[in-house]
């Protein structure tokens, strides 16, 4: 208690003087270790305006002042030790909700969205040569939206919104017809063709011969129960 | 651009006209039948040889076209010296294989669906929450021999419908171009952003790719992309390729062929703008120029003429088209 009352006299001196400039971080009101304060979070990142309509950002003269007219992963560099670049592209740029230092070159554009309608957006990916998808090495973004850029580009493609390679197929040479029995028609079986008439005979109740039902009646003489019909009801459902 | 190499007969190999020829006869053995002994002559079906050739001839074979440079996996370029000889001999295989590139596919009518049920096992009813597909996979046997029933769950065994077989094949004998589930561009509220962007000639490389002849879809994809590009004019964009003859046998099936004249005429084809015409009277000879082409035994642009006058709907502009093609033909003769 005593305590408590002389950190926050201190404190109250330090503020005090050191208004303005940044306070040391014994000084700041920042929450202890397994205190049961909440940590102050920072706000959510403010969503696209271009969220509904990510294709008109492309046209926009703040997309034009960025990037001119060059890709949107043209001068992108990751930061690495040594001469040669990692050969590996980076898993995500989100981290446990907090973005990795140099993100990628859609990642750190809010504005750049990736989906199957912003045409402009996913041809700059693919390679005006051979219609191939630049591997993520070449265009710097992480494997995250390398894999949402494939599976939009696919989906474009599958919309016809995006060029798609057709292979040549040759006319097939078949026979038309459809005269076999497999496409044809097959005349229906007779219990098909007459409405009453059960599939197998067993369906409906078929009464046993006489001799049959006697013998039967001989074997279990003292079990039957009397009155028992020669012709039971038969079972509800057929 | 004017077309090298020879016109020269049809394309279409005999054994494939044997095959499709079969459903053609009966349909004539039928309107003969139908007739009730007029003796009148039976309708050209698309597999004649007569109308091959001219749809054929039509076509053009302009080997830039055909083998013009598509996008895929780069390599460097290839360089050959060649003496005139050799070159005569490469364009000669060339034109062989453009050919082969350039045979039509077939026109078929809707195919009947199947619904035949084969067994009605009603003990079964009850025992199972799921359809069960029966498929034969028999390697050797073709594919529209190939037996696909289906259980239902009520016991009913019945023959699995075409889209059903579709599927089945696709999955267990996988065609190169083809997908299980047809591609959402095949709608008809996407083709629209396709055609916008004159891709015609690709949307029916993907369909013969994905669906078979005489399936409804292949049938409704083809006529929504002739009837845009009737309306757009766009013919050029299917000449010199395989789907020019299905093009033309549905404009003149429909008597829509005023566009096409005024195109051809305005390219300056007049030999083609003479073979649609020949082609109009075979398929419908009871109209009025067939008849009067027929008595006067008319050639080249009398044929057109005649034909302007009593069968088109858009007369002036052909007429116009025609002049035009006159007075630069009166120029080029007279300098």
């Amino acid at each position: 208690m005593a305590l408590a009352w002389a950190a926050a006299a201190l404190r109250a001196a330090v503020g005090g003087g050191v208004r303005g400039a940044a306070r040391p971080r014994w000084a700041q009101d920042l929450p202890r270790f397994c205190s049961t304060q909440e940590t102050p979070k920072d706000p959510p990142p403010a969503p696209s305006p271009y969220q509904e309509r990510p294709w008109e950002y492309l046209e926009s003269e703040e997309y034009r002042a960025t990037y001119g007219d060059k890709p949107v992963w043209h001068g992108y560099r990751r930061n690495h030790k040594g001469s040669v670049p990692p050969q590996r592209a980076r898993k995500a740029c989100l981290r446990r909700g907090k973005p990795v230092g140099n993100p990628c070159p859609i990642c750190r554009d809010r504005n750049l969205l990736v989906d199957f309608r912003n045409v402009k957006l996913l041809d700059q990916f693919i390679c005006p040569h051979s219609g191939v998808i630049f591997h993520p090495i070449h265009t710097g973004i992480c494997l995250k939206q390398h894999k949402r850029l494939s599976q939009a580009i696919a989906q474009a493609q599958d919309h016809g919104l995006l060029w798609l390679r057709v292979p040549f197929v040759p006319v097939p040479e078949e026979d038309f017809s459809n005269q076999h029995a497999a496409v044809g028609k097959t005349p229906p079986a007779p219990a098909l063709r007459e409405p009453g008439r059960a599939w197998y005979p067993w369906y409906e109740w078929q009464q046993p011969p006489a001799a049959e039902v006697a013998r039967m009646r001989r074997l279990y003489r003292g079990f039957l129960k009397e009155n028992y019909p020669d012709n039971p009801p038969s079972p509800s459902g057929k | 651009m004017a077309a090298l190499g020879s016109r020269g007969s049809a394309a279409l190999p005999s054994r494939l006209r044997a095959l499709w020829a079969l459903p053609a006869r009966r349909a004539l053995a039928a309107d003969a039948g139908a007739a009730e002994g007029k003796a009148a002559p039976p309708k050209p079906a698309f597999t004649d040889e007569a109308v091959q050739t001219l749809l054929y001839k039509m076509t053009g074979l302009d080997l830039r076209k055909v083998f013009r440079p598509v996008k895929k996996d780069l390599k460097p370029p290839h360089y050959k010296l060649m003496t005139e000889a050799q070159l005569e001999e490469a364009t000669r295989k060339a034109i062989e294989e453009a050919k082969t590139k350039l045979i039509m596919p077939p026109v078929l009518n809707e195919r009947e669906p199947i619904d035949d049920v084969l067994a009605e096992d009603k003990v079964l009813e009850g025992t199972e929450t799921a359809k069960y597909v029966f498929t034969d996979l028999s390697y050797s046997i073709p594919h529209r021999e190939r037996f696909i029933v289906v259980r239902e769950p009520n016991g009913v065994l019945r023959k699995a419908t075409w889209e059903e077989r579709d599927r089945m094949i696709q999955i267990f004998f996988p065609k190169e171009g083809r997908k299980v589930i047809p591609p959402t561009l095949f709608k008809d509220e996407n083709l629209g952003t396709v055609f916008q962007q004159d891709r015609h000639e690709d949307v029916l490389n993907m369909c013969i790719a994905q669906f078979e002849p005489d399936s409804p879809d292949y049938i409704r994809v083809h006529h929504r992309t002739y009837e845009d590009i009737e309306k757009h004019a766009k013919y050029d964009l299917l000449r010199s390729t395989r789907h020019f003859g299905g093009m033309v046998w549905y404009l003149v099936s429909r008597k829509k062929t005023d566009g096409l004249l005024i195109d051809m005429i305005n390219r300056d084809l007049l030999e083609d703008a003479t073979s649609l015409i020949t082609l109009y009277h075979m398929l419908h000879p009871e109209c009025q120029s067939a008849k009067e082409a027929k008595e006067g035994k008319l050639q080249g642009v009398d044929l057109i003429k005649v034909f302007v006058k009593t069968e088109s709907q858009r007369e002036g502009y052909i007429q116009l088209a025609l002049q035009a093609y006159e007075e630069a033909m009166a120029t080029s003769s007279a300098s």
